[in-house]
């Protein structure tokens, strides 16, 4: 619907009127063909029910609207019109095209928003500020809220209740395979291989989580840290997320007594020092030390791993 | 009602008083209510026409969808017509319906009712007896129609055969409209009206 024809001063031309509203065009359309002329608004409207141009009935799409020639633009746009809330004592006459702006800050606006002053400092509209009372309205407020605590309260409930319930569900099921495993082996066998499977598969979803690590000094390798240096590791894998069946294993394996054949003395270690890059390592943040876990180097021949994966404590060269 | 539908029908309003059909008498529009949702409209019987001389009253209800959806809009002042219900006042014309456009007006609808006096269309009827009438015999439409100009619409005094017969059934007790009717569908054979009515 176009802006009522008598906010604007002085005469407005027969061309800016839309033929649907009959009032002065609001941002306009036009029909291909024919070339008449809508408000926006109007015109979708009435093509949703029609597909026709409402002045000739030619055919006519919503798809075919285009924007109408500038000089009908500058027309509208130079119109003076006044304000909309004139009946509320603006008494600004504008342009139409600065109507806009003007609207987002005319004082008369009576829905205006405004910040309370008097203490409870909500934003409310302009109009209902004279009979704002901050206690009521905060009251409401408190309500509302508490109001939806008790929902939340309620849903809490009802989760608890269905965790619980799903605990102890949990819990027959264990009962039921345990009983299942000691009366049948082929069944414990198959268990065990599925109990195996899932520990390999959140192994390599760990791996997969940790930021890869770059050696650049494998000569400051540490192939006998002391019980010290291995407990600060320990606490920063157990930080890092290791999975718990691993953790003791990789914590043993930080060791030379315990490194395969091609790492485990001075010697093997300066005959396989070129394979040493082909290891894909792991960060331990903070620390200078590497991961490197089994499910990632299985290229490396077995003679340089072992399961499930070994830790490098350096004491310098760590990136 | 929707501010887009009060807004046009004041300014439609304003266009038809301003019109040279209200200069020249053909049609004229009047407020019912204030709030633009009712009016009343007038055209008078096209020249060379069974119409000619006859003034038509006519009921315009303005939807809240107006301009989106046509006016309501019926004959009040009783006519013979094949496209209008000598009943109802009901109007069969396409721009009332399918053929809509929302840039039409209060003056376009009074003129195309106008026009529709001026050339009926017997295919597409809205009332199946004149129709037939018409497309049958149409010197005895034209002399019907004319008489319905002089009983409703202040046209002028044409025939005073017809008079005669209708007072002659009045005569007997039947209503004077009624005894229009049956005359006027029977082709004004007294007798076979006569026996209509009685039957
Ligand atoms: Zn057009
Ligand atoms: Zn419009
Ligand atoms: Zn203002
Ligand atoms: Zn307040
Ligand atoms: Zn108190």
């Amino acid at each position: 619907m176009g802006y009522e024809i008598n906010r604007f001063q002085g005469e407005v031309d027969e061309e800016l009127i839309c033929p649907i509203c009959s009032a002065v065009l609001e941002d306009p359309l036009q029909a291909p063909e024919c070339e008449h002329v809508f408000c926006k608004a109007c015109i979708s409207q009435w093509v949703a029910r029609q597909p026709t141009c409402p002045v000739d009935r030619q055919t006519l799409t919503s798809a075919q609207l285009t924007q109408v020639p500038r000089i009908l633009r500058n027309l509208l746009a130079r119109l003076m019109i006044n304000c909309d809330n004139a009946q509320y004592g603006c008494t600004r006459v504008l342009n139409l095209d600065s109507l806009s702006i003007h609207l987002e800050e005319c004082e008369h606006n009576p829905k205006r928003p405004v910040l309370c002053e008097q203490g409870c400092a909500l934003v409310i509209p302009q109009d209902e500020l004279k009979d704002h009372n901050c206690i009521k309205e905060l009251r409401t407020l408190i309500t509302k809220q508490q109001q939806k605590m008790n929902e939340y309260q309620l849903e809490f409930h009802e989760l608890r209740y269905f965790i619980l319930e799903q605990r102890r569900e949990m819990q027959l099921l264990k009962d039921f395979m345990r009983a299942l495993k000691t009366s049948n082996p082929s069944m414990r066998a198959i268990a065990d291989a599925m109990d195996r499977d899932a520990q390999d598969r959140e192994v390599v979803r760990w791996s997969g989580s940790l930021q890869r690590a770059r050696v650049t000094r494998w000569g400051g390798m540490i192939s006998t840290p002391d019980d010290a240096l291995q407990r600060m590791i320990k606490r920063t894998l157990t930080e890092m997320g290791c999975p718990i069946h691993i953790l003791d294993d990789l914590m043993e394996n930080c060791h030379e007594c315990r490194w395969p054949p091609g790492l485990c003395s001075l010697e093997t270690r300066q005959n396989n020092r070129r394979q040493y890059e082909n290891y894909v390592c792991k960060r331990v943040p903070g620390k200078q030390a590497v991961l490197v876990l089994h499910c990632d180097n299985q290229h490396m021949g077995e003679d340089m791993m072992i399961e499930p994966g070994l830790v490098m404590i350096f004491a310098h060269g760590v990136e | 009602m929707a501010n887009i539908a009060a807004q046009r029908i004041k300014r439609e309003f304003k266009e038809v008083i301003r019109s040279e059909e209200v200069a020249k008498c053909a049609i004229k529009v009047e407020l019912v209510d204030n709030n633009y949702t009712e009016l009343k409209g007038e055209i008078a019987g096209p020249p060379d026409t069974p119409y000619e001389g006859g003034n038509f009253v006519l009921e315009i209800k303005v939807p809240e969808t107006y301009p989106f959806n046509p006016p309501k809009v019926r004959f009040i002042t009783k006519i013979w017509h094949p496209n209008i219900s000598s009943v109802t006042g009901a109007i069969c014309l396409d721009i009332l319906k399918d053929q809509w456009a929302a840039a039409m007006t209060l003056r376009t609808v009074l003129l195309s009712l106008q026009a529709l006096l001026a050339a009926a269309e017997p295919d597409d009827p809205q009332d199946a007896v004149v129709a037939r009438q018409y497309k049958e015999n149409l010197e005895m439409f034209k002399l019907t129609a004319r008489h319905w100009t002089n009983a409703y619409a202040g046209g002028p005094s044409v025939n005073p055969e017809c008079d005669d017969k209708i007072k002659r059934l009045v005569d007997m007790g039947i209503e004077e409209h009624q005894a229009r009717v049956a005359l006027s569908s029977y082709n004004w054979d007294l007798e076979r009206a006569t026996e209509q009515l009685f039957s």
